[in-house]
């Protein structure tokens, strides 16, 4: 984990690759696999996160000094929850018709284990410029693994790609798209396959090619 | 007390600050997000009753009913706001009427959370098939092949449940709504 080594663009960069927070540490599987049928509500799911994860680790970093240790699980609660909320309000107003489809997933943002986490284990003891690099980090990230899984779930159970069709129509017509992709079971198998290609390269770098 | 301030200000602080900050997201953004609402609505009235330019919202045994009027004043159809049960949460929709209240003109799910890629396709063309069915006698799902002269439906293949939730919504608006539309006119 780089946390506190580096220089800030490296804290920037292990968020997206090294230490990506789906693909790597595993957390947030809620919303990866309940939203990622297709790549529009993956992107704006990712976009939420990063919003709250941003204004979470920029609220905790500033007040790092002042938070009392015993309090500090409550001061993070209630600063997400209020982002979260004005994140929901946002895309109510902004995109009507994405925010019905994600449904209860957006205030389950409130719950999601990697905004707490970067809060706990960065914004608490490092600077501001530090902690927004990881919050950003860690969002492009998480946007990153979803959107992955939006792609391979929305081509193969729906023929297309943000609602236009890249496969023949004929695949769609004659029934031939995956639906299994579009339902929970296909959101297992590509997270499953994906984590699975993403070990297979670190263990590649880790040993200098040999796997 | 005193320890108890010194502990705890910062998190009563950040209550007001942030309830605040709630109240006004809140204030700027609520008239948009009830716009947004009551737009849905609006476009499913348009494609459920066909060529009207006024309405007029009426209450009839408990929903929401839009007499749709042309500029003469002559009843042109009617919009039923119906919700019922659906498979996840509840299912919204708006059924059209012909101005007797005999024939269905139309239907349109605006509120709904069923199974992405199955039961949602309520939303879409599948909707279409109400469409001249006759609103005096329940409306059939069945499956496969249907045949619209015995006022049936056909069900989304591996979403039964849903078909049948929004066929009973719609046969619980032509029951008990049906009947009362031509003594309003």
């Amino acid at each position: 984990m780089a946390d506190g080594n580096g220089s800030n663009f490296d804290q920037f960069a292990a968020g997206v690759f090294s230490n990506n927070p789906v693909l790597v540490q595993l957390l947030g599987m809620c919303p990866t696999l309940a939203v990622t049928n297709s790549v529009e509500n993956a992107l704006v799911m990712g976009a939420a996160v990063t919003f709250v994860v941003v204004m979470s680790n920029l609220i905790t970093s500033l007040l790092r000094n002042l938070i009392q240790p015993h309090v500090r699980i409550l001061i993070f609660t209630l600063t997400i929850a209020t982002f979260v909320t004005i994140a929901d309000m946002a895309l109510r107003a902004y995109m009507f018709d994405v925010s019905k489809k994600l449904g209860a997933f957006v205030p389950l943002i409130i719950v999601n284990c990697i905004i707490i986490c970067r809060a706990e284990v960065v914004a608490i003891k490092c600077s501001v410029s530090r902690s927004l690099a990881d919050a950003f980090g860690m969002g492009l990230g998480f946007t990153m693994a979803l959107t992955i899984l939006g792609i391979v779930r929305e081509i193969l159970g729906a023929g297309t790609l943000l609602k236009q069709p890249v496969l023949p129509a004929a695949f769609v017509e004659n029934g031939h798209n995956w639906v299994i992709m579009i339902l929970p079971p296909g959101a297992f198998l590509t997270l499953g396959v994906v984590v699975g290609v993403v070990n297979h390269l670190r263990s590649r770098k880790a040993t200098g090619g040999v796997a | 007390m005193r320890k108890f301030v010194a502990e705890s200000w910062l998190v009563l602080v950040l209550g007001v600050v942030f309830a605040c900050l709630l109240a006004g997201t809140q204030t700027q953004l609520s008239a948009k997000i009830q716009a947004n609402q009551a737009k849905a609505l609006e476009n499913a009235i348009a494609e459920v009753v066909p060529g009207f330019d006024e309405k007029e919202q009426l209450e009839i045994d408990g929903n929401r009913v839009f007499k749709c009027v042309d500029g003469s004043g002559q009843v042109v159809g009617w919009a039923v706001d119906a919700t019922g049960s659906g498979f996840i949460d509840k299912i919204r929709l708006v059924v059209g009427l012909s101005p007797d209240g005999a024939t269905i003109t139309g239907l349109k799910v605006i509120e709904d959370l069923e199974t992405p890629g199955l039961g949602n396709k309520i939303e879409g063309e599948w909707a279409d098939q109400y469409e001249t069915l006759d609103a005096t006698r329940p409306i059939v799902r069945v499956k496969g092949e249907r045949h619209a002269a015995d006022n049936e439906i056909s069900a989304i293949t591996g979403a039964t449940y849903s078909s049948d939730y929004v066929t009973d919504i719609v046969n619980d608006v032509t029951r008990r709504i049906g009947p009362k539309l031509a003594e309003q006119q």
